[in-house]
């Protein structure tokens, strides 16, 4: 089942328009063809079931539509959207079109494979408990050679960071090729497990030209030893996807997941598809981890459609609940769950919040609150460590983390010069953007 | 930061008032006296920075890179340094919230 938020023409009445999604997303063309009667029609086609005003906004209206489950080849995230979100979009009595929601049934969902391994094997083989995951993408973005990046590496790790990441701009470019970085980087983990006596993990990115090229690379750094590697979903493509998690899920490599082009798809409150669509794909397609926004700090997204999709990442059951965004209850059934990874524009200050919105099943991602912090690296990933097991420690004893999170804090930093040099930098900061996609407000 | 010949510009003259990643080098290299206080790198050659840095990471390794593993004398040491540089930075423009720009 899905739901569509529909902006028709001027003049096209809702059911007709409706109808026609239903149609036009399934088995419809724009005219009868004599091959029709060479089919059951009646079985194969999509039909629109119901209509709902869409709260404060006349231009546009849900259409609700189910389909045949039979429309699509099993285990196949692509199949589905070649259908929902292919000619239809383009309709011409169509204004604009916003997937806003799907409901996958279980006997879809158990084709998929899903994430490679999950939460709780991730947290095994960190051997990782009772905490949010930390970590940060290496920066600068670019022109760094791949010894001065292990090296940063290395620092954040041994500061204190459970994971680092690769940027998604990072492949193999001329100033550091792939194998080269993948080298300096397994040193840096071996060099900061050896001394802080943790396991560590990098985000090896994979993404690459062709397939072949990413297993080619995926081979690679399981030969040196590495936990995990990234691949862009968006980018790259859900066929992509869908087979470097398979290859992980095969030699027991967990699977880093980025989201490049999520904006241009999911932003528009009118026309593309939700975030929770592609979030719901993404964990049937294959991923242990993916970026999905931070509530706090200064990226896109509301407080609660953020947690929707979260539950959507890590749940097995999530029930419809329109003030989250989700139109469907969606059962995912023994499909392990996706680590959401908040990062972008986030610092100690934010963490109370963090640990609050997220709990422990999370990756907090401090790029330019660990790299910005005006003693080095390893002082930034120091800071964040301290203050996030400050936080579970206040949380765990009954405390508020958003009320009490200054007090936390402060008396935290007492006893880390890192953590007090980072709340001294970051303490004048807000962020005050209005989001651009908002839940939908309450019925007229 | 660097001119077109690779050369250093010195921590003064420095963005940021050199709350930059080649100015954390050179502060540390004071803190462990790699270099004197005095020396604002000018002048110096991108690949002489990257041997500079070695040098400070071969005294970080000693304590972990961790700041509060630092003996009393270069704890202090540090402090006064980088508390320095920091305010400096601060009057310059710099805030922490440069740090976060243009990062997802």
């Amino acid at each position: 089942m899905a739901c569509f938020k529909t902006t028709p023409q001027e003049g096209v009445p809702r059911e007709e328009v409706a109808a026609a999604v239903a149609a036009e997303s399934s088995t419809g063309t724009w005219t009868t063809v004599w091959t029709d009667l060479l089919t059951d029609l009646d079985y194969y086609k999509g039909r629109a079931y119901a209509i709902e005003d869409v709260p404060g906004d006349d231009t546009c209206f849900y259409a609700f539509i189910a389909y045949p489950i039979d429309l699509f080849e099993e285990g196949s995230v692509v199949n589905v959207l070649t259908s929902l979100v292919g000619n239809v979009f383009g309709f011409k009595a169509l204004r604009a079109l916003r997937l806003e929601d799907v409901r996958f049934p279980l006997a879809f969902v158990k084709t998929c494979g899903g994430p490679p391994a999950g939460i709780q094997v991730e947290r095994d083989r960190f051997n990782k408990y009772g905490r949010a995951l930390l970590g940060c993408t290496l920066k600068p973005k670019l022109g760094l050679s791949a010894k001065n990046y292990g090296r940063a590496c290395y620092e954040c790790l041994r500061g204190g960071l459970d994971l680092t990441k690769d940027d998604e701009n990072i492949n193999s470019q001329p100033f550091m090729r792939w194998r080269d970085r993948f080298g300096y980087v397994m040193d840096a983990i071996e060099k900061a497990e050896v001394e802080t006596g943790e396991k560590k993990g990098h985000y090896l990115n994979v993404t690459a030209p062709t397939v072949e090229e990413m297993y080619k690379r995926a081979e690679y750094a399981k030969e040196l030893g590495a936990p995990i590697i990234m691949h862009d979903y968006l980018t790259g493509g859900f066929t992509a996807n869908t087979s470097i998690a398979n290859w992980c899920r095969d030699n027991g490599i967990l699977l880093h997941i980025h989201r490049a082009m999520h904006a241009v798809i999911d932003r528009n409150p009118h026309h593309g598809i939700h975030f929770r669509v592609l979030a719901k794909c993404l964990r049937l397609s294959g991923g242990d981890h993916l970026h999905s926004g931070t509530v706090v700090g200064k990226l896109e997204g509301d407080r609660e459609p953020t947690l929707g999709w979260i539950d959507c990442m890590r749940d097995s059951f999530i029930k419809e609940d329109r003030t989250r965004g989700i139109f469907f209850d969606q059962d995912f059934g023994s499909m392990p769950g996706v680590f959401p990874v908040a990062s972008g524009g986030i610092h100690v200050w934010h963490m109370p919040a963090l640990v609050n919105i997220f709990g422990d099943d999370a990756c907090l991602q401090f790029g330019g609150g660990t790299l910005g912090h005006p003693w080095g690296n390893a002082s930034g990933a120091a800071a964040n460590r301290v203050a996030l097991e400050a936080c579970v420690e206040a949380r765990n004893a009954g405390r508020e983390l958003e009320k009490e999170g200054k007090e936390i804090l402060t008396a935290a930093a007492k006893h880390s010069p890192e953590l007090e040099a980072a709340m001294e930098t970051w303490k004048e900061i807000k962020f005050e953007f209005d989001t651009v996609d908002k839940i939908d407000a309450v019925h007229k | 930061m660097l001119k077109s010949n690779n050369k250093y510009v010195g921590i003064n003259n420095d963005i940021n008032g050199g709350m930059t990643s080649i100015g954390k080098i050179i502060r540390d290299a004071w803190v462990f006296g790699v270099i004197p206080e005095t020396q604002s790198c000018e002048g110096w050659e991108l690949a002489r920075i990257d041997d500079l840095l070695r040098k400070v990471e071969d005294e970080w390794d000693k304590y972990g890179f961790i700041v509060s593993n630092l003996p009393k004398e270069l704890f202090l040491k540090h402090k006064e340094i980088h508390g320095a540089a920091f305010k400096k930075a601060k009057l310059s423009g710099w805030s922490g919230e440069q740090e976060t720009l243009n990062e997802i």
